[in-house]
C-alpha cells in the first residue's frame, strides 16, 4: 500500500480495552437510523451483523470482546466485484454503498473475505448493509459514531499512519501484552480497520488470509480479455479463410479434373463443364 | 407421437402455472419469502443453475456455429438452427432467471451505463447482452423466412443477415469464449471460500473447455429428444461425430482438471476421504471420465441408447460442476447450510418449461429443422395461411386443457406459498402467564420458594417442621428453559434486586429472535455455584492485570470480598446493562450489598422453584404421594446412577399454557 493510502482515515480497535458494553452498537444504530432489530435466519450463525446492525461486539474466549465491522480494505474485494460501481472506496478511506446504483446481484456478499455485507432478505426492494465508517461525519471532520461512543478508547479514529504509530506505541509501552501483530496492516493488502489484541484474531473465512489483495486474483483473468478478443477473432477468421480457400481450390481442382476427364472422353462435354 | 408431445406439453404448462404463482410471491414479498438464501449463502440455485449452468447449456450455439460456418463441416449443418434456437432461448432464460434472483431487478440495465472494467461480473454481463443480440440476429432469418414476413423489407433484412452470418458467428465465438470462461473467473475473488478441489487459478480455462464439451453433448441430447418427441429422423453418422468430438474435449477437460490439481499439489486432497473429495471424484467421473471413455467406443457412438446415456451423464454432470462451484463447495459458517426451497426449484423448472414451450412453438411453425424438419413430422397440418399464421387456436381443445392445467397448478402452488411474507425462525418459547402465587421466605436465603396461591395448604418448612410465613406475590409462569416447561418466576423481586427499571435490560436485551426475554441460564450460568453478573477475569484484563487490583480492592490489608471492594456503580456510573440504549434516567447509587447480590446457581434456581413444595406435599399427604414427589426422578428422566450433571428435567408435553406439569400442580 502506498503512502497516500496511509493518509486515509482508519479505525484502530484495541480488544484489550473493550469491555463489551456495546455502546458503539447503540451509537451506530442511532446514527444510521437502523431501527429495531429484524432478526433473520442464519444471521446468528455468523456474527450477529444484520441489516439493522452494521457493527456488533463478538464475545470470544476468556471474556475477550472484539468489535466486528467492515474492514474498509485498501483494495476491497467488494468494490472490485461490483459491476455497477455501487460499492466505492472513497479517497477519504471509507468503503461506501450506493443503493441507487445497486442491482442486487450480491456478488459483494460472495467476495468479501470477512463475510461482512448483509442483505434485506425480508424486503421486496432489498439493499446491502454494512458499516460506512460514518462517511458523512468523517467528511465533515468528525469521528465515526462508534468511536465517539466508546468509553474505554478501545476504538480510536485517525489517519492510517497515525493509528499504525499509535498501535506500535501501545505495543512498545507494554511489551508482552499484545500479540506482536497489527491485524489488518498487511492482511489482504491492508485494511482501514486495524486491530491489536492479546490473542490471535482470526475473523475472516480462513485463519490466514494472506497479504495479497484479492482484486489482483480477478485481474489475472481480466487482463487476458483483450488478447483473447484479438486472438480468438483472428484465429477464427484465419481458419475460415484458410478452409474456405482450400475448399475453393479443391472445388476448382475437381472442376479442372472433371473438365480434363470430360475432354479426354469427348470434346463437346467439356464445354458444358466449362459453363458450370 | 402426438400423445407423447401432448403429455410433455401438459407437464410443461403445469410448471408454468407453478412459476406464475411463485412469481407473484417472489416479487411482492422479497427473496426471503420463497428462497432459502441467506447472508451465509447469498447465491443459490437460481445463480448456480439458471445462470451458471444455463449459460453453459447454451454453449451448443457457438460450438455448432463454429463447426459449420468456420470449420466448414457441412454435415453438421442440420444441427445449427436448433442449436442456435436453444442458445437464444437459453440466454433469454438466463436473463429471466436473473430477474428473479436480482434483489433490484428493475436496475438490471445499470451495467450498460455504469461501466466497471475491474469487475468480472461486468464483463460477463456485457458479453451476455452482446451475445444475446448476436444470437437474435443469427436466429432472425429463421423467423423472417416465414410466409408472414413475405415483404420486400424483410427479405432484404434476411439477405443482409445471411451475408453477415460469418461476422456474427465469429463475434459470437469471441463473446462466448469470454463469458463462458469468465463465469469461472467470478470465483477467483473467493479463494478462501471455494474448496481447493474446485478453486483453481485457471478455473476460467476449465469453465471454457467444459462448456464446449457440454455444448456438444447438449446438441446431441437435444437431437435425441426431438427425435423422441417430434419424430425427426436421426442423422446417426453426424451424431457419432459429435460424440467423438465431445469425447476428445471431455478428455482435455479431465486432463486439465487433474493436471491443475497436481500442479498445485492439491491432488492428495482428492482422495483423502473427506466428503468433498468423494464428491469431487463422483462429479468428475460422472461428468467427464465415464462418458468420455464410453464415447471412445464406436459401438456406443452409433447406438441411440449409448449416445443418450453418455449425453445425459455429461450434461447432468457438468451442470453439477457449476452447482458445486457456486453452492456445494462454497464455504458457509457452521450451521448455516443451504438447500433450495421447492419454490426455488419451481422457478428453475418453470423457466426451463417456458423455454421448451417456446422451442416447440418455433419448431412447429418455422423451419428450424432443415429438410428433415417440422413439415415432414406433422404431415396432417394444413399448409400455413399467412393470415392465420400467428393464430394460437388450432381447432382442438388442447389450449383449454393446457390453460386449465396451468391455472390449477398456479392455484395449488399458491396454497403452499407464504403469500403473507416470510417470517424468521422463532425460538420456540411458551407464552408467559401472570399467576397469583405465594413466595415463601426461607430465612433470608435466596431463592425463595414459590407456589401457586390457590394451593390453600398450610406451608410448613420441610426441614424445621414449623409453619413459615408466606407473602402473596404476583408471579409469572415463564418458559425459563426454552423447553416448554413453565416455571414460577418472581419478576418483581428480580427487577427490584437488579436495580429497578434501568435494570430491565439485564435480561431483556439478550433477546433471541422474536423472544421477549433471556432464558434463566443466561444469568444462572454455572449449575452449582452462585454466580454474579460480574466477570472478574475481564476486569483483570481491562484494568491491566495485577497493577489494577487496587482500583477495586483499595485496601491491601483487607480480605478481598464483595463487601470490602469498590462498588460497581462507583466506576459504572450508569448502571445499565451492556447493550441497553441510553435511558436518560439518573444513575442509581445503591450500596453494593443491595444491588449486586449473587444470583443463585442454575440448579438452585430451578430446584428452588420446585423442591420446597414437593417436600412439603410429601410431608403433608404421605398417603397420597408416597415418595413420588420426593425422588429425583419425579422430575429427572435419567437413572439414579447417571451423572447428575447429565440429568435433564422432564419436558412438559402439555404445551404452551401449562404451569409445570399441569395435572400435578393445578387442580
Amino acid at each position: 500500500m502506498s503512502v497516500q493510502m496511509n493518509d486515509t482515515f482508519a479505525i484502530l480497535i484495541d480488544t484489550t480495552r473493550c469491555k463489551g458494553c456495546e455502546k458503539c452498537v447503540a451509537a451506530c444504530k442511532e446514527e444510521n437510523g437502523l431501527g429495531d432489530d429484524r432478526p433473520w435466519r442464519g444471521q446468528g450463525a455468523i456474527d450477529g451483523l444484520s441489516p439493522t446492525r452494521n457493527c456488533t461486539v463478538l464475545r470470544q474466549a476468556d471474556d475477550r470482546f472484539v468489535l466486528q465491522q467492515c474492514r474498509h480494505c485498501l483494495e476491497p474485494a467488494c468494490v472490485s466485484a461490483c459491476l455497477v460501481g455501487a460499492m466505492q472506496k472513497t479517497p477519504e478511506g471509507p468503503v461506501i454503498y450506493d443503493a441507487d446504483k445497486c442491482m442486487g446481484c450480491r456478488y459483494c456478499l460472495m467476495a468479501c473475505p470477512y463475510g461482512i455485507p448483509r442483505y434485506d432478505w425480508d424486503r421486496a426492494a432489498p439493499e446491502v448493509h454494512k458499516c460506512t465508517m460514518c462517511y458523512d461525519r468523517v467528511s465533515e471532520g468528525r469521528e465515526p459514531a462508534c468511536v465517539e461512543a466508546c468509553p474505554e478508547e478501545a476504538t480510536v479514529f485517525g489517519t492510517r499512519a497515525e493509528l499504525l504509530a499509535e498501535a506500535r506505541r501501545r505495543m512498545a509501552a507494554e511489551p508482552g501484552k499484545y500479540v506482536p501483530v497489527i491485524f489488518g496492516e498487511h492482511e489482504v493488502g491492508g485494511t482501514s480497520v486495524l486491530y491489536i489484541s492479546d490473542a490471535p484474531l482470526a475473523m475472516g473465512w480462513k485463519a490466514d488470509l494472506g497479504d495479497q489483495p484479492l482484486p489482483a486474483l480477478t485481474w489475472a483473468s481480466l487482463e487476458k480479455v483483450p488478447p483473447v478478443v484479438v486472438g480468438m477473432g483472428t484465429l477464427m477468421a484465419g481458419i475460415y479463410w484458410v478452409i474456405g480457400r482450400r475448399m475453393k481450390l479443391a472445388a476448382e481442382a475437381n472442376v479442372a479434373l472433371a473438365i480434363e476427364a470430360a475432354a479426354a472422353e469427348s470434346g463437346p462435354a467439356g464445354e458444358e463443364a466449362d459453363h458450370d | 407421437m402426438t400423445s407423447r408431445l401432448g403429455v410433455l406439453k401438459t407437464v410443461l404448462w403445469a410448471s408454468v402455472g407453478v412459476l406464475a404463482a411463485i412469481t407473484v410471491v417472489r416479487f411482492t414479498r422479497g427473496l426471503g419469502a420463497v428462497t432459502n438464501l441467506s447472508d451465509a449463502a447469498p447465491w443459490g440455485l437460481w445463480i448456480g443453475f439458471d445462470v451458471m449452468a444455463g449459460v453453459a447449456l447454451a454453449a451448443g450455439g457457438f460450438v455448432l456455429a463454429a463447426t459449420v460456418y468456420v470449420f466448414g463441416l457441412e454435415r453438421y449443418r442440420p444441427f445449427v438452427r436448433p442449436a442456435i434456437l436453444t442458445a437464444w432461448l437459453g440466454y433469454i432464460a438466463v436473463a429471466v432467471g436473473l430477474l428473479y434472483d436480482l434483489g433490484l431487478p428493475w436496475n438490471i440495465w445499470h451495467p450498460m451505463i455504469y461501466w466497471q472494467h475491474h469487475s468480472v461480473l461486468f464483463e460477463v454481463a456485457a458479453c451476455v447482452m452482446l451475445y444475446l443480440t448476436v444470437l437474435t440476429l443469427e436466429f432472425a432469418p429463421v423467423v423472417l423466412e416465414h410466409p408472414f414476413f413475405q415483404r420486400p423489407l424483410f427479405r432484404m433484412a434476411v439477405k443482409v443477415l445471411k451475408k453477415g452470418t460469418i461476422l456474427l458467428v465469429i463475434l459470437g465465438i469471441v463473446l462466448s469464449t469470454l463469458h463462458q470462461s469468465s463465469l469461472g473467473s467470478l470465483f477467483l475473488i473467493a479463494p478462501f471460500r471455494l474448496h481447493p478441489l474446485w478453486y483453481s487459478p485457471i478455473i476460467y480455462v476449465l469453465f471454457f473447455v467444459s462448456a464446449v464439451g457440454l455444448g456438444l453433448m447438449m446438441v446431441t441430447l437435444e437431437s435425441l429428444l426431438s427425435a423422441y418427441f417430434l419424430g425427426h429422423r436421426l442423422n446417426r453418422e453426424a451424431l457419432a461425430g459429435l460424440g467423438l468430438a465431445a469425447s476428445v474435449v471431455l478428455w482435455v477437460y479431465v486432463a486439465l482438471r487433474v493436471g491443475d490439481l497436481a500442479a498445485r499439489g492439491v491432488l492428495p486432497g482428492a482422495i483423502d476421504g473427506s466428503w468433498q473429495s468423494n464428491w469431487f471424484v463422483v462429479e468428475l467421473a460422472w461428468s467427464a471420465v465415464i462418458p468420455a471413455a464410453l464415447l471412445l467406443s464406436r459401438r456406443v457412438r452409433s447406438s441411440v441408447a449409448g449416445l443418450a446415456a453418455c449425453a445425459a451423464m455429461a450434461v447432468s454432470g457438468l451442470v453439477l460442476h457449476r452447482l458445486d462451484v457456486s453452492i456445494v463447495a462454497f464455504a458457509r459458517p457452521e450451521g448455516a447450510g443451504y438447500f433450495p426451497t421447492w419454490a426455488e426449484f419451481g422457478v428453475s423448472i418453470g423457466i426451463v418449461s417456458c423455454c421448451v414451450l417456446v422451442f416447440l412453438f418455433f419448431v412447429e411453425r418455422f423451419k428450424v429443422y432443415e429438410e428433415e424438419g417440422g413439415a415432414a413430422a406433422t404431415p396432417e397440418r394444413a399448409p400455413v395461411d399467412p393470415a392465420t399464421a400467428w393464430s394460437l387456436a388450432p381447432p382442438s381443445f388442447a389450449p383449454y386443457r393446457y390453460s386449465l392445467v396451468a391455472v390449477s397448478a398456479a392455484v395449488l402452488a399458491l396454497a403452499f406459498l407464504p403469500v403473507r411474507g416470510a417470517s424468521p425462525r422463532t425460538t420456540p418459547v411458551a407464552a408467559a402467564l401472570a399467576v397469583d402465587g405465594r413466595a415463601i421466605e426461607r430465612d433470608g436465603v435466596e431463592p425463595r420458594n414459590l407456589v401457586l396461591a390457590h394451593m390453600e395448604i398450610p406451608i410448613v418448612d420441610a426441614v424445621v417442621g414449623a409453619e413459615v410465613p408466606a407473602s402473596l406475590a404476583r408471579l409469572l409462569a415463564i418458559d425459563g428453559n426454552r423447553d416448554g416447561t413453565l416455571v414460577l418466576f418472581d419478576h418483581d423481586a428480580h427487577a427490584e434486586r437488579e436495580g429497578g427499571d434501568p435494570a430491565c435490560a439485564i435480561c431483556h436485551h439478550l433477546d433471541l429472535p422474536y423472544d421477549r426475554a433471556s432464558s434463566c441460564s443466561e444469568c444462572h450460568r454455572d449449575m452449582y455455584e452462585p454466580t454474579r453478573l460480574f466477570s472478574h477475569a475481564s476486569h483483570v484484563t481491562a484494568l491491566d492485570g495485577n497493577d489494577g487490583c487496587t482500583q477495586c480492592h483499595a485496601d491491601d490489608a483487607e480480605i478481598k470480598t464483595l463487601e470490602t471492594s469498590t462498588a460497581c456503580v462507583e466506576c459504572h456510573e450508569t448502571p445499565e446493562a451492556p447493550g441497553a440504549a441510553a435511558s436518560g434516567e439518573p444513575p442509581l447509587v445503591p450500596s453494593p450489598n443491595d444491588r449486586w447480590l449473587p444470583a443463585s446457581g442454575y440448579m438452585d434456581a430451578m430446584h428452588g422453584l420446585c423442591l420446597g413444595c414437593h417436600q412439603r406435599r410429601t410431608l403433608e399427604e404421605p398417603a397420597r404421594w408416597g415418595d413420588a414427589l420426593d425422588r429425583c426422578d419425579a422430575c429427572h428422566d435419567a437413572d439414579f446412577g447417571a451423572d447428575l450433571r447429565a440429568l435433564t428435567p422432564k419436558r412438559n408435553s402439555g404445551g404452551r399454557t401449562s404451569v409445570g406439569r399441569t395435572d400435578d400442580h393445578v387442580r
